[in-house]
């Protein structure tokens, strides 16, 4: 499958090791992406500066997976998956918003479809791929391992805009872990917040959302964290030293991305999947991969 | 200043309540019957004392004049837990962002973040800046020595064409 692919600003700008695992698992499951010929904003943040906009930039970003002639649009961010789905579904229902959003698209030559469909890096491989397949393609099995899944908010909720998974109780991830060979614990905070939308108004506070997330992931049987929103990484991987300062804790928890996981599992060099860009003690987690 | 504060000092808006209710394109909000799901399940609650089912209350009671002044409207996490529990649609993350929107417009106090986001969004067609970033082998690297693709930013016209987005108003 060629897929086009928009990877919103927070991947591109700094959590490249997302995008570099994306990169390097997708092909092996003969997935190609294709890069949008622009880079911009999913429109997330100015939600609550001006909704309208938002949603224009939402549109706007189905209109260059447009250009790209194909049927399929990864989107790897929670947040912008969110966006753009919503915006959507208002611009279906609210015609008058709808028209205008497609007048100023046109302005620049754009043309608006709603009918690409939309993936996230959980549905892809989960659904599209399926477990079977990742299971057959695992070279080296990750047995022993047990990691705690971060699913962030915004791919399950909510339920009638159409997400990625179960709203309450979302399997999906803990399935891809154990297709690895891995073991996902569960634990009340599973659902807990990353905290990563207080950060323009009440950075300290969303530090200690993080802060506390980690340290009931540290207090499980677990050799760390897996994350598949980029929001999240930034929160729990470069912010966790700031985030155990604020909540008075040494916080020492691995914290990677599902596709490093899998590239690790698929015998992808560390490298090549940008394991040394992660701020958190992912060593220990490889480690207890080698033993 | 509390919420309880800001119904004792005012008078009730009915105007401005059907102008939130036209906003978030619904009347499930007049529905809400206090149940307290979303209070309760509130990421928001335990830190910063967000009460999305008071808000509701004072929105539906027509207090609408003093919540877009409010600190509380920028508590939320945005989570969605309210929107996806509440038994009776009637969405409290939605008609916050109303209020933020509103704020917006009156020119309240908006935290900088989030005006911050609009003037980047304008001058690079992102909302982060482009970061170098310093891996635990402290080796500093940029997408071109990790040989990622250029980011392309968006056309000229772009920026005409969000400005006129900007402009226009959601009711």
């Amino acid at each position: 499958m060629k897929t086009a692919v928009f990877w919103g600003c927070c991947i591109l700008t700094s959590q490249y090791a997302y995008e570099m695992s994306l990169r390097q698992v997708l092909p092996k499951f003969d997935i190609e992406l294709v890069d949008l010929p622009e880079a911009i904003c999913c429109g997330d943040p100015i939600k609550s500066v001006n909704d309208f906009s938002a949603n224009y930039l939402a549109a706007r970003a189905l209109s260059l997976a447009n250009l790209t002639g194909l049927e399929n649009l990864l989107v790897p961010c929670n947040r912008c998956h969110f966006t753009i789905s919503e915006a959507k579904k208002t611009i279906q229902n609210n015609t008058k918003i709808g028209q205008k959003i497609v007048g100023l698209l046109k302005e620049e030559g754009l043309e608006y479809n709603p009918n690409i469909k939309m993936w996230h890096t959980i549905d892809l491989l989960h659904d599209y791929v399926g477990l079977k397949r990742i299971k057959k393609a695992v070279i080296k099995p990750l047995k022993g391992l047990k990691v705690a899944s971060h699913v962030g908010c915004q791919i399950i909720r909510y339920t009638d805009l159409g997400r990625v998974d179960d709203a309450e109780n979302p399997k999906k991830l803990d399935e891809l872990i154990s297709a690895l060979g891995a073991e996902a614990v569960d634990y009340p905070e599973k659902l807990d917040c990353c905290g990563a939308a207080l950060t323009r108004s009440h950075p300290d506070s969303a530090l200690s959302l993080a802060g506390s997330k980690l340290k009931a992931v540290q207090n499980l049987p677990a050799d760390g964290m897996v994350v598949s929103c980029p929001e999240c990484q930034l929160m729990f991987d470069a912010k966790q030293k700031d985030a155990g300062t604020t909540v008075g804790a040494k916080l020492n928890v691995p914290v990677v991305y599902y596709t490093q996981l899998l590239g690790l599992a698929l015998g992808i060099d560390e490298k090549k999947l940008g394991l040394e860009l992660n701020q958190s003690p992912v060593d220990q987690l490889q480690a207890k991969i080698c033993v | 200043m509390g919420l309880s504060d800001l119904m004792s000092m005012a008078k009730p808006n009915i105007e401005a309540r059907d102008k939130i209710l036209a906003r978030i394109g619904g009347k499930e909000l007049v529905n809400c019957f206090q149940c307290i799901k979303c209070t309760s399940g509130c990421t928001a609650l335990k830190l910063l004392e967000l009460k999305p089912h008071e808000i509701i209350k004072l929105v539906n009671l027509g207090f609408v004049d003093e919540l877009p002044s409010s600190d509380i409207i920028w508590t939320c996490v945005t989570c969605l837990k309210c929107v996806q529990r509440c038994p009776q649609k009637a969405s409290p993350y939605h008609v916050i962002i109303a209020l933020r929107n509103l704020a917006v417009e009156k020119e309240a106090k908006v935290p900088e973040g989030y005006l911050k986001a609009v003037s980047q969004i304008l001058e690079t067609g992102q909302v982060d800046t482009y970061q170098k970033i310093v891996t635990r082998k402290m080796e500093t690297v940029d997408r071109e020595c990790l040989k990622l693709p250029k980011i392309c930013p968006p056309k000229e016209s772009f920026q005409v064409v969000f400005m006129k987005a900007m402009e226009e108003k959601t009711t």
